[in-house]
């Protein structure tokens, strides 16, 4: 089974994780370990630093690394530090980037239609997946309340939310997977006993993308969930990568 | 990848046969904040057969709320004598209670030990309203597992190394190994024999279990998923992918376990 992670970072993070890979050969590595084949990857500088220069770093640091693919943090534009939507769009042609991933609580700027119209219309018009850990906050909502604020504004944007977390989110996740046909979970904490059987009997297997959050989280704990989920083997091969593939095989730049 | 035989097994087979694992950190039925598939036993059975589980330790969430609930978990162990053992819940909030409940915990089969639940009934570790269960613990060489939680008011690491000194024989098991504070939660397991690390919610922790490994050893580190939480595949993979020895594994899934309850074996009479 083809294992396609939908949210790994590399990079030496301001404040250090207990085990990282530092550059695109060691998150390699670590992949190997795993029998992780690609992963859609941002750069810790991505979130630590301005994005201005993150982007650039992990443009630099994957270049040649077929098997990692690139995302971009985004800024409101309204500062101009990202340049102009056409010259953002232009990298990410040149460059293969095919995902964004929105900080808004480092990068402090509040996810509002008023703040990021031009980039959501890009977004929906596109088919970019955004993705944001449901751990983000800005302007005082956070969590799922801010994931139905960004569906709200843009309720035909692919959005991705990662690492909803052990204490158990389905009554957060559920009401809003059924009215936001375009929203998908990742799987990285997704521990619940039962959980993915549960959510796939319901909602198909088509909304969950295999996630493992290196290298905050064991990505040991999604694999084994996911390889002996009570799920059949086309849904496991959905969720393991052909989701991931097709949400990406689908942007227009 | 390079698997080891015992982490291809259960990649293959979903358990093995030569690695029975032990969940020493369970529950029983519905919660407030959070909806679970599977909550009842017959569904944690179901659980615990797709994943190898030989046996769960439980304290009920009904119990964790009113301990006049403990006393049903007896039932459970009853009517399932291979699959279920099941802690006591002390709750400091009614101290007028906690006399009666160790004089009826002293007499009912099938409980190895008390469960502190400190972060959530608000009394720190130390606090008086635990001395009477301590003293039967100490007396007894009991086990007890307390929900640790890391620069917690009421359970700290530090405070468990208080205890484990005040009652060196008492077996403490720090359930979620002190989460966040996992220098000092590997230090007093390392330096006190009668504390261990217990991996609930620890486990997802990126290369934490290596840490605890190469400090305290495999010998000071139980299983544990909060089932009907967590699905015991997670925890299970997360220690199987850890760089650590199958042997490191086989301790950590079930043999200091099935150790730690062999100190107990007079009060589980089901054995």
């Amino acid at each position: 089974m083809k294992l396609f992670d939908c949210n790994a970072s590399l990079g030496a993070a301001m404040v250090r994780p207990i085990r990282f890979a530092e550059d695109a050969e060691g998150l390699l590595e670590e992949m190997d370990y795993y029998g992780i084949t690609e992963a859609l990857v941002y750069h810790s500088r991505q979130y630590d630093d301005s994005p201005v220069v993150g982007n650039e770093i992990l443009l630099d640091e994957i270049d040649g690394f077929d098997r990692l693919h690139g995302t971009f943090a985004i800024l409101p534009l309204q500062t101009g530090e990202l340049g102009s939507l056409e010259a953002i769009l232009e990298k990410m042609k040149a460059k293969s980037i095919r995902a964004f991933w929105a900080f808004p609580a480092e990068h402090k700027y509040l996810m509002t239609r008023t703040a990021l119209a031009s980039l959501y219309d890009l977004m929906v018009e596109g088919n970019i997946p955004l993705f944001i850990s449901v751990n983000e906050s800005c302007g005082g909502i956070s969590g799922w309340y801010l994931v139905e604020k960004i569906l709200s504004d843009a309720p035909d944007l692919t959005l991705v939310v990662t690492e909803h977390g052990s204490w158990g989110h389905d009554r957060f996740f559920r009401p809003l997977i059924e009215k936001y046909e375009n929203l998908y979970i990742d799987t990285s904490r997704y521990e619940l006993d039962g959980g993915i059987s549960d959510f796939c009997a319901k909602y198909s297997a088509e909304r969950l993308l295999f996630g493992t959050g290196f290298p905050r989280w064991n990505p040991g704990g999604p694999i084994l969930t996911l390889v002996q989920a009570d799920i059949t083997a086309h849904e496991r091969e959905m969720i393991a990568s052909g989701n991931l593939e097709r949400i990406l095989g689908r942007v227009r730049l | 990848m390079n698997l080891s035989p015992l982490v291809k097994e259960f990649m293959e087979k979903g358990r093995s046969e030569s690695c029975p694992v032990i969940d020493m950190h369970a529950h029983l039925g519905p919660f407030q904040g959070i909806y679970f598939p599977n909550p009842w036993p017959e569904d944690m059975i179901r659980t615990m057969d797709r994943c190898g589980v030989r046996m769960a330790v439980s304290s009920s969430h009904a119990a964790l709320i009113d301990t006049r609930e403990n006393i049903k978990m007896a039932d459970i162990v009853r009517k399932y004598p291979e699959r279920f053992r099941a802690y006591w819940v002390i709750n400091p909030n009614y101290p007028e209670r906690t006399q009666t409940e160790i004089a009826q915990f002293s007499k009912t089969e099938g409980f190895v030990g008390f469960k502190f639940l400190s972060d959530y009934h608000k009394y720190p570790l130390d606090d008086p309203r635990y001395e009477p269960a301590l003293k039967y613990a100490e007396e007894h060489k009991s086990l007890i597992l307390m929900h640790t939680w890391g620069k917690s008011p009421y359970d700290p690491p530090a405070l468990v190394e208080k205890l484990a000194v005040q009652y060196p024989s008492t077996v403490f098991l720090m359930g979620h190994s002190g989460y966040g504070e996992w220098e000092k939660a590997i230090q007093v397991a390392r330096d006190h024999p009668n504390v261990y690390l217990e991996l609930t919610a620890a486990y997802a922790v990126n290369a934490v279990i290596d840490w605890m490994v190469k400090e305290a050893g495999s010998h000071k580190i139980v299983f544990g998923t909060d089932l009907p939480w967590f699905d015991p595949h997670y925890g299970i993979g997360c220690v199987l992918f850890s760089r650590i020895t199958d042997k490191d594994r086989h301790m950590i899934l079930h043999r200091n376990a099935e150790r730690l309850m062999s100190l107990t074996i007079s009060r589980t009479a089901f054995q």
